[in-house]
């Protein structure tokens, strides 16, 4: 009962004796009170640990389903996609835009840089607009022409075999 | 003793077979007690918003038995709902309407609670805790509003879950545990869904007994004097008139939720709630708008930067339901706190402008 705890008087002891032992037991180690009360603070805060953990474990999606395979996806043909126009095509589960312009095939992610809208091709005013902000983007370069979007849109590799167009990814 | 006393007084037939074994009765007394000033003006606010709880309880748990969460059904189960399933429109209307009247009701109500100071002591906690529920309430409206998986729906949940994912600091994560995924799919409509019909109903079932337990416990304000603070002296004034809770509090109550009734009805089956096109993952609908109490935020976001868009909104809603721990002055009435009075003026303006233009196609 003595070895570095309070003495045993607590057992039996009124409370306000246990009180003063508590706060009088300091230079004399660790009171058994204060010893059960860390104790106490400690197991509620490992079980909360215990229980969250694994919750918030479950809760966070594995990444590895959102990997993307990387290749080459046919994202249509220049008959189909003449100068001066452009679509949105599925490169795997992403949509990517496919504009050809005069300065040849460009393709960039078609998830706007704003608030994740996809865009389309405007033939009008020869841009990639995003139809929630009006946000424009080049169709030569992606970079932002006008509105909110904070960044241009991301770039893909294209190739033209014949009268195919393919992106490349991975 | 207590109980010697109701078992002689219990009355005879069901309730009083009932009121020999159990001794409801003081229970029930003391709960149909709160002190009920005659100048307290709540114009029914909170008892309406929670009425329209009430009713997506029960509408919401018959959609339940019909809908199916997954993105290859949901959009036909809420096709047939509305076009096979006898009354199904009119539930589903009605579930739609009420919750666009729950938010209504329960902006109004907290303005009602703002003008008459009644958030002030000894009401800071009653306060908080509504912030909770309405928080609570907007995220009903967010997860709800993805289930009918049509192209409004998708496009909506798009944007409001990159708007969280702007959250400096947390966005990502957060955006990874709302969505299940990097995009919007079924594991983000399983999510939303479970989250939309069990874990928001049974938090705002729990915040709103202790809301009323505080309601319960404190009485209503009366926005003709603040309640008197230990320790200060107050003007001296006449003694406070009350009216009883029950029947006469009561009964005007459910008058005004018949009245909130029948505009439900007339607005369900005049404008039936609507479907668009399936969800497309990859064509956005041009002029995409969320609902209206989103749009300021939507709007807020076409001309300040996303960070600052996103930032703001949410440092206003926490300053709001802090509110009453440094608002702490003794006055309520409006005409005597210009200050707070002109704040909430130009928040409302600033609102209702963003809203206006957020509108504009």
């Amino acid at each position: 009962m003595s070895d570095g705890f309070a003495p045993g008087r607590e057992d039996g002891g009124g409370r306000a004796v246990a009180g003063v032992q508590d706060g009088a037991g300091g230079p004399r180690g660790f009171g058994r009170r204060r010893f059960v009360r860390w104790l106490m603070g400690f197991s509620i805060v490992s079980s909360l640990a215990m229980i969250v953990t694994p919750i918030v474990g479950f809760l966070i999606p594995s990444r590895t389903s959102t990997a993307a395979a990387g290749g080459r996806v046919l994202a249509g043909t220049l008959d189909a996609l003449p100068v001066g126009s452009g679509a949105v095509v599925a490169v795997g589960s992403k949509p990517a835009i496919v504009v050809n312009t005069a300065t040849g095939v460009r393709a960039f992610s078609a998830i706007c840089t704003h608030l994740g809208c996809i865009v389309a091709w405007d033939g009008t005013t020869n841009t990639i607009v995003c139809p929630c902000h009006d946000g424009r983007f080049s169709p030569a370069t992606g970079a932002v022409v006008s509105g909110p979007p904070p960044a241009p849109l991301a770039p893909l590799t294209t190739t033209v075999e014949g009268n195919d167009i393919y992106i490349v990814t991975g | 003793m207590t109980a010697d006393v109701q078992r002689t007084d219990a009355p005879g037939g069901a309730l009083g077979w009932v009121e020999n074994r159990l001794h409801l009765g003081p229970l029930i007394g003391a709960l149909l007690h709160v002190r009920i000033p005659s100048d307290a003006k709540t114009f029914y606010l909170g008892g309406i918003t929670l009425f329209l709880f009430g009713i997506q309880v029960v509408t919401g748990t018959l959609l339940a038995l019909y809908y199916s969460p997954t993105p290859d059904a949901a959009y036909e189960s809420v096709l047939s709902i509305t076009s096979d399933v006898e009354f199904g429109w009119l539930i589903r209307s009605m579930h739609h309407w009420a919750s666009n009247l729950m938010i209504l009701f329960l902006a109004l109500h907290v303005l009602r609670i703002f003008v008459q100071g009644a958030y002030k002591f000894p009401r800071e906690l009653t306060w908080i805790v509504g912030g909770g529920l309405l928080l609570i309430t907007i995220g009903f409206g967010f997860t709800g509003y993805l289930l009918p998986w049509d192209q409004r729906a998708y496009w909506a949940t798009v944007v409001g879950t990159e708007i969280a994912g702007a959250v400096p600091l947390i966005g990502p994560t957060l955006l990874l545990l709302l969505r299940g995924g990097a995009e919007v799919s079924d594991a983000t409509l399983a999510r939303f869904f479970g989250i939309h019909v069990l874990v928001l109903p049974l938090l705002l079932g729990g915040l709103m007994a202790l809301h009323l337990l505080f309601v319960h416990q404190q009485g209503l304000a009366n926005p003709k004097r603040p309640e008197p603070r230990p320790g200060r002296t107050t003007a001296a004034h006449p003694p406070e008139r009350l009216k009883p809770f029950f029947p006469d509090y009561i009964l005007d109550e459910v008058i005004a939720w018949y009245a909130v009734l029948a505009v439900l009805v007339i607005l369900a089956s005049l404008f039936p709630a609507g479907l668009e096109p399936k969800a497309d993952p990859l064509v956005t609908p041009e002029h995409i708008k969320p609902e209206w109490y989103f749009l300021a935020v939507y709007q807020l976001l076409k001309v300040v930067p996303e960070t600052v868009g996103v930032v703001a909104p949410v440092a206003l809603v926490l300053v709001i339901v802090v509110l009453p721990l440094f608002d702490r002055g003794q006055e309520i009435l409006p005409r005597r706190r210009p200050i707070a009075i002109a704040c909430a003026a130009l928040l409302l303006v600033g609102l209702a402008v963003l809203t206006f233009y957020g509108a504009q196609v």
